[in-house]
């Protein structure tokens, strides 16, 4: 016989919540891999997590993003094919391009904005 | 005092040819040593420039695997204009004093090299990079970025045909008597993980 909760929904449903919340994501970003691959990108001449530099902080990026199912595709695309930017004054200019070719490292720190 | 009969031996030949006044005139031995001296000047110089080649560089595996590669994707070694800086335009100063102290200096490169191996494989030198970058950047802060200034300069740039963002930026660095270095790091190989950038 199941065991039912005051709520009427059985037990174990309320175990496997509890479970997968407790889990998190399936694979959290490395948050400091990330940072140093931003940092060695020299992605800080115009980015911060917060603040407002010459572009828009990463914070913003992850809220612009959220929720969208392409988010990562996206941002991929636009940190590895230096898309034109356009810039707060109106001027256009060539984003910058990772300084790395693998995959993993370029996925885990897109991961890492996202999850900001 | 009877006269000395042997012959003389081949080595009393040569230490008199060295050593004893010559037989031959001032023309000749002037002209002979101004000859001796133009080959050998030239060929030390010539030796020197030898070592500031890029092929000379790199034929060290260390700079070969790591600086090299990266240098490569950056815009000092292939441009729109087609002009390229290599190792020795800016990490060897051009005039001839500074040049000659740099080479003396670099034995201790070459020590790195061959005695302690100290950046032979790619972790060894991913733990000496931040190191070696404060080093150079040290060396171009207290020579106010003389080989950046070799090829660029405040007069010979025109601001009309910089990115805004650029010339926001470099307006206000050239009224503060800013150095190239301050601002322009990891421009031609990684900037280390540790690198931060100064909040200004």
């Amino acid at each position: 016989m199941t065991t039912l909760l005051p709520t009427g929904l059985p037990a174990s449903l309320l175990a496997a919540t509890v479970l997968l919340a407790a889990a998190g994501p399936a694979q959290a970003a490395d948050a400091e891999a990330a940072q140093a691959l931003a940092r060695r990108s020299n992605c800080m001449k115009c980015h911060a997590v917060d603040k407002v530099k010459d572009a828009k902080p990463w914070r913003e990026v992850a809220k612009e993003l959220k929720g969208k199912p392409d988010a990562q595709e996206r941002l991929t695309k636009h940190i590895t094919t230096g898309p034109k930017v356009k810039l707060e004054d109106g001027s256009e200019e060539v984003h910058p391009i990772i300084k790395t070719k693998n995959a993993d490292e370029i996925r885990n720190l897109v991961d890492w904005i996202l999850s900001l | 005092m009877s006269a000395d009969m042997t012959p003389p031996s081949r080595w009393s030949r040569l230490r008199d040819f060295f050593f004893r006044p010559s037989t031959m005139s001032v023309t000749a031995v002037v002209g002979i040593g101004m000859l001796s001296g133009l080959l050998l000047w030239s060929g030390f110089n010539t030796g020197m420039d030898a070592t500031n080649t890029l092929g000379f560089c790199v034929s060290c595996h260390e700079m070969r695997d790591t600086v090299l590669q990266e240098y490569k994707e950056t815009v000092h070694y292939k441009n729109r204009s087609g002009v390229r800086a290599a190792c020795a335009d800016c990490h060897v100063p051009k005039d001839w004093a500074h040049k000659f102290l740099r080479k003396i200096q670099a034995s201790s490169e070459l020590y790195g090299k061959f005695v302690t191996a100290s950046i032979d494989t790619p972790e060894k030198f991913e733990d000496k990079r931040m190191e070696m970058a404060q080093r150079v950047w040290a060396t171009m802060k207290a020579n106010d970025s003389q080989e950046c200034r070799n090829c660029h300069s405040w007069e010979a740039m025109d601001p009309h045909k910089q990115t805004t963002r650029a010339r926001k930026k470099m307006e206000p660095a050239q009224k503060e008597g800013k150095t190239c270095i301050d601002c322009h790091k990891g421009i031609a190989h990684l900037l280390p993980s540790e690198y931060t950038e100064d909040e200004e």
